[in-house]
């Protein structure tokens, strides 16, 4: 289990990094925190001839707060948003996420930006993303900056709307107001394992109406999968006449469950809908 | 196929060498430092046994190319005793409550343990199990692991008794 | 014993802290990886991707043309060296075990070429480059494709590789079990297991020009090894030593040599030079021997009280396509009811041929016998509202009913189950439980309580001649101290304290002065090292006999030489006191300046030196018994399960070091723990393995073992030098009814779980839910 050879690249500015990933025509791949690719590499799934280490761009890094949102740098550690005290206060579900990826050994190297590029289905931070309504920031050498939604981000398992020769440079997380409750739920059989059924999410209340909700599943389906019926039936109504186990129908009507290894498509509905059922009234029921 | 030269320090020696883009830093602790305390047991970052400290932080070295670690500070399981060969306090603990077997897996547990108690800080119990939680040890069933984590953490167990 | 002083050297009994560890903690231990010689090559092999198929044609030219490429060999080229591929009782295999693939490949995995490079990552680039064709044909993966597929090994009759019992069954047999009041029946299907060392397997193998080939390897004990490898490759003017200082676990997998492992000992013999193959993961979860893959129907009659009347067992299991050897697993069969009152026995057991990898030890290969008995007694227990504990009570052989024989001949004399579940009674409420029990379902909370009881054979020695004794050789060095070279072998075990645990306190000297040395085939004698639960019983009885012997010495020469009464001549603390009027004391340091350098001063006859060795025969069989407790709490929204509580109770003998023991019993828990509720090799209809990394055959963590229990209450004294009994197989053995029936008994307002194992959390919610949840893939 050795990777295959291939050229090593640690530029020290985006327009470097971008420059390289041109270059090389789809042949490159980004090294950021590692702790997925670098078992792709060793198993040889990945043979990429060019990998560019984004690890020591300093402009890629950090953690500021402006205007009702959140700018987080793409290389930022995983362990280091934990620690984040800006970021701890700005976005408390983000940081209850990134709680659960992986272990301690690898959130001290796994960025928040190579877990968000990736697109694994069954991870914590993408539809975290998705559920938050973040955005991402992307620079390539030809064309320039585009922003992309976190909802249009994700097209397959691990397929994103990243063209090959962009580089995430930016990670934009809204704020959500006061009266807002978080809810994050993550069925895995082992701590650190990808989720079974995993369920994150926003949702604003205000004199004791929802006003505004944002919803995602991970890992069930091919991508993080955002709760939309759910959320629009949530939107207005008043927290004593929420009926949950018809909206967790809704949550769960969105999704696209798969049978693999560790479970069935029809084992994640039927717990994804008690699950989403409950942390809803858990959620709600909670003092803000 | 590039190579590089790297400047590292590996327990408080200062090291040189050229090596290939896709050496893992595992390999490149094992062969050519010659630190064989790390140990790889998986090769894809799941059993935690060829943990190391990059910059005081635990991490594994399976996931991290040998390049990567230019101008860092690791340290390995070799680079934990003091001179006098006196046991460090996590090596100390592990061995008073039988935390190992056959030792495959030791050294990564003995790094996580040594990088979140070093200095001043004062892991919690539940910081500590919780990243115990990133090892693999097919022998223990982790019973002295846990006893010596929460033995870290300040905590004062019932000693084992003898039953019968 | 009322003299104090001898107290400071008790240390049979103690929680000794390891030797091992210090060198193990501090990163200097020597792993085979470890080995690095002048001139190595590094070793990668190419392997079949297609389960079962004929080759036609291999190009190697691209790999041989690589810069850093040194060789690459086909079976062709290793024509030379054909070993016999014995098993590890060194018995011939029933079909030809190549060591790369010759015209055919049998399973993904199979290895068809070796590259031989300057570092492995060349040797993989190189391995990659080779191109084989192949036409592929249907596999035969599961038993049930064994039992109607075509043939695994053209030219054999079956695929039946090994079988043992009666295919017909018995009328007298069947007439008391379609008669009985009650009869209960069982269907279970095991999956397979990766025994999942730490360290996967490895070798460097170098030759040294004159006839002498040194081999360290990863494996579970070197004697074994070099025994293995001499009559293997039998090469009259080759002489095999097997170096082997540290090894990260091996629970079976390493008990012999196997394809690779040998195919890099001959490679080596061609080229001339020290090679090294260092198996990864991926090779060992898809390369390395596996065991468990099994299936039984076991019907048992009894009477409405509850007393047992007879039982037929029906088994299989899947011994892949190269089985470290043909094996039908006899075992089970042997122990399924040898603790209990039932004399009406039979059975049908067959190992089966297919394209998968082969069978090997795994931690108490026939563990199936607990795991069918101990479930099927529940189930039967419910159905016939006894409690399962009076069902045990009033079926289990006691102390008292012994001795007496079983139905498969066993002669039984000091087995225990019935009194450790006593033991374990005590520490566990029942009744206080089912109150709580009752309580929590109102809340919709499911907890459960398991029991069960085994026996286990340790330290077997009848018939098998790989296992008949172990030795001990013992020195009083010049410099007065103590080396002990014995045939037992650690991978995990901690035999170096162990055994000079025992040493130190038969001698009457300090621990620290005894070093022990298990790790090179050309020091000592012949022994298997770790196989079969038997180290502290064969090697600590041999350690015994070899101090006594030494003691005896040494007392001889103080008394000659001091003139005293042998009688009066006494070791304690490493000092040699002679007893009079007025004490003398030497040190053993002064007795071994007589023996080697003043032998005249020796009584007359007596060798110079101070070397013992004595090699310990025990019993054929000594049987270790236990009763284990757990209490679950099953989710029913998931299917999840926590393990809330574990008891056991054992009777382990004496004991030498009970950290070590309870050390055992915890790794073979955990291991229970992960075969009931995580593990799986699983393969895809083509016979693709499906679980390759750790991400998809999961151990488990600490977050899935629970603190264990132990209670030694129930131990007497076995019948062998020392009392000792082997632990090394037990907790594998009875974790697994044990928790299954903790979990059947929370979940029993469901109905009866079906016996598929591991019981994921979706299999568990398709109980609670009564409806099909589908099928996992892979």
């Amino acid at each position: 289990m050795k990777p295959a050879p291939f050229d090593y690249y640690a530029p020290s500015t985006i327009e470097e990094a971008c420059g390289l990933l041109a270059e090389a025509g789809g042949g490159a791949t980004i090294l950021a925190g590692g702790q997925t690719l670098m078992p792709l590499l060793a198993l040889r799934m990945s043979q990429p001839f060019l990998l560019v280490d984004i690890n020591r761009i300093a402009a890629l890094k950090g953690i500021s707060r402006s205007a009702g949102s959140t700018r987080i740098g793409p290389i930022t550690r995983q362990n280091e948003a934990i620690a984040d005290a800006t970021l701890g206060s700005a976005q408390p579900l983000l940081v209850t996420a990134v709680k659960h990826v992986g272990h301690h050994q690898t959130r001290n190297r796994g960025t928040i930006g190579g877990s968000i590029a990736l697109g694994e289905p069954a991870a914590e931070l993408p539809a975290t993303a998705v559920a938050l309504g973040a955005s991402v920031e992307v620079r390539s050498a030809k064309r320039g900056k585009r922003r992309i939604a976190a909802e249009e981000l994700y097209l397959g398992p691990y397929a994103t709307a990243l063209e090959f020769d962009e580089l995430v440079t930016d990670i934009h997380v809204p704020e959500w107001p006061t009266g807002t409750r978080w809810m994050f739920r993550e069925l895995a059989q082992r701590p650190g394992d990808f989720a079974l059924v995993g369920l994150t999410g926003a949702i604003t209340v205000q004199d004791g109406k929802v006003s505004r909700a944002g919803l995602a599943w991970f890992g069930m389906g091919p991508t993080p999968i955002k709760a939309r019926q759910a959320e629009a039936a949530l939107l207005g109504q008043s927290l004593d006449q929420l009926d949950h186990a018809a909206i967790a129908e809704l949550a769960v009507a969105d999704t696209a469950p798969f049978d693999d290894h560790h479970a069935t498509s029809e084992y994640r509905r039927t717990v994804g809908r008690r699950m989403f059922a409950r942390a809803l009234r858990e959620t709600l029921e909670a003092k803000a | 196929m590039s190579k590089h030269q790297i400047h590292l320090d590996i327990n408080g020696r200062a090291h040189d060498a050229s090596v290939e883009g896709r050496l893992t830093l595992c390999d490149f602790l094992r062969g050519d430092a010659g630190y064989t305390g790390v140990h790889v047991g998986c090769e894809h970052g799941v059993c935690g046994a060829c943990t190391v400290m990059v910059d005081g932080l635990a991490v594994r070295s399976c996931l991290m190319l040998a390049v990567q670690a230019d101008g860092c500070s690791v340290t390995t399981v070799e680079g934990l005793s003091s001179g006098d060969g006196a046991l460090h306090p996590v090596q100390q603990t592990l061995r008073e409550e039988h935390g190992l077997q056959c030792g495959f897996c030791t050294p990564g547990v003995v790094m996580t343990l040594a990088a979140l108690t070093q200095g001043e800080q004062k892991p919690s119990s539940e910081t500590l199990i919780n990243a115990m939680s990133g090892h693999i040890c097919r022998c223990t069933g982790y019973q002295g692991i846990r006893r010596a984590a929460l033995r870290l953490a300040g905590e004062t167990l019932a000693p084992v008794e003898d039953h019968g | 014993m009322n003299q104090p002083e001898t107290r400071t050297d008790r240390y049979i009994g103690k929680r000794q802290a390891r030797s091992e560890d210090l060198r193990l903690l501090t990163g200097r231990g020597v792993y085979t990886d470890d080995v690095s010689l002048p001139g190595m090559l590094q070793v990668a092999f190419h392997r079949s991707p297609v389960a079962r198929g004929l080759i036609r044609s291999i190009d190697t030219s691209a790999a041989r043309e690589l810069p850093g490429v040194f060789a690459v060999l086909t079976a062709q080229d290793l024509e030379r060296y054909q070993p016999n591929m014995l098993s590890f009782f060194l018995a011939p295999p029933v079909v030809p075990v190549p060591l790369l693939a010759v015209d055919r490949v049998c399973y993904v995995g199979d290895p068809v070429a070796m590259v031989i490079a300057q570092d492995r990552y060349i040797a993989e680039d190189a391995a990659g480059l080779i191109t084989v064709e192949y036409e592929e044909e249907a596999p035969v993966v599961t038993l049930d494709d064994a039992r109607q597929g075509p043939l695994v090994h053209p030219g054999t009759e079956s695929n039946v590789a090994a079988a043992t019992g009666a295919d017909e069954l018995d009328p007298d047999l069947e007439e008391l079990l379609n008669s009985a009041p009650h009869l209960e029946v069982i269907e279970m299907k095991h999956q397979r297991i990766s025994q999942s060392p730490m360290e996967p397997r490895g070798v460097v193998a170098a030759p040294q020009g004159s006839g002498e080939m040194t081999v360290y390897l990863s494996c579970q004990g070197p004697q074994l090894a070099a025994r293995w490898f001499s009559q293997a490759f039998d090469l009259p003017q080759t002489t095999f030593r097997v170096i082997s200082k540290d090894v990260g676990g091996s629970f079976g997998l390493k008990g012999q040599p196997w394809r690779e492992e040998t195919a890099v000992v001959a490679a080596a013999l061609i080229l001339g030079r020290p090679l090294k193959w260092i198996e990864d993961r991926l090779e060992n979860l898809t390369s390395a021997n596996q065991a468990r893959e099994q299936d039984m129907k076991l019907r048992v009659a009894f009477d409405l009280e509850g007393n047992l009347i007879a039982s037929h067992a029906d088994y299989g299991i899947n011994n892949g396509a190269y089985p470290h050897g043909a094996d039908s697993n006899i075992a089970v069969m042997m122990f399924l009811w040898a603790a209990h009152k039932l004399q009406a026995f039979n059975f049908s057991a067959k190992g089966w041929f297919s394209n998968t990898v082969g069978l090997g030890a795994y931690r108490g290969p026939w563990a199936l016998e607990s795991l069918a008995r101990e479930v099927l007694l529940d189930r039967a227990a419910r159905k016939l509202k006894i409690d399962p504990i009076e069902l045990r009570r009033k079926t289990l052989i006691t102390r008292a009913d012994q001795p007496t024989m079983t139905p498969m001949g066993l002669a039984l004399e000091d087995i225990s189950p019935a009194e450790c579940l006593e033991e374990l009674l005590k520490k566990v409420d029942v009744a206080a439980f089912r109150i709580e029990q009752a309580e929590a379902r109102k809340q919709g909370r499911y907890l459960g309580l398991g029991f069960a009881t085994y026996i286990e054979p340790t330290a077997g020695t009848a018939g098998v001649i790989v296992l008949i004794s172990e030795s001990c050789h013992i020195r009083i060095e010049p410099t007065g101290k103590v080396s002990a070279v014995v045939s037992t072998h650690s991978q995990g075990h901690g035999t170096q304290t162990t055994m000079a645990q025992v040493i130190a306190e038969r001698l009457g000297v300090p621990f620290e002065d005894v070093t022990v040395y298990e790790d090179d085939s050309s020091r000592g004698g012949y022994g298997s090292g770790a196989y079969g639960s038997r180290q502290a019983v064969a090697g600590g009885g041999a350690c015994i006999r070899a101090a006594d012997l030494m003691a005896d010495k040494i007392r001889a020469i103080a008394a000659h030489v001091f003139e005293a009464r042998p009688e009066d001549v006494f070791i304690r603390g490493g000092r040699v006191h002679i007893l009079g009027a007025r004490e003398q004391v030497y040190s053993l340091r002064d007795i071994a300046d007589v023996a080697y350098a003043e032998p005249e001063r020796l009584p007359e006859g007596m060798e110079a030196g101070l070397e013992t060795q004595y090699r310990y025969c025990p019993p054929a069989l000594t049987l270790t018994s236990a009763a284990h407790a757990c209490v679950v709490e099953v989710d029913v929204d998931t299917g999840f399960v926590r393990i809330l509580r574990w008891v056991s109770s054992e009777d382990v003998g004496n004991m030498i070091n009970p950290a070590v023991v309870e050390g055992q019993v915890a790794g073979g828990l955990a291991q229970a723990i992960g075969q009931v509720l995580f593990e799986e090799v699983s393969y895809d209809a083509r016979g693709n393995p499906t679980a390759v990394t750790y991400k998809d055959y999961m151990l488990p963590t600490i977050f899935d073992v629970p603190v264990f229990e132990y209670l030694h209450g129930a131990s007497a004294p076995s019948q062998t030098e020392g009392g000792f009994r082997g632990v090394g197989e037990g907790g594998c053995i009875v974790g697994p009814p044990t928790l299954v029936n903790a979990i059947a008994d929370a979940l029993a307002p469901f109905g009866e779980l079906k016996l598929e194992f591991p019981l994921t959390p979706p299999r568990l919610l398709e109980l609670i839910e009564g409806r099909p949840m589908g099928r996992r893939h892979g």
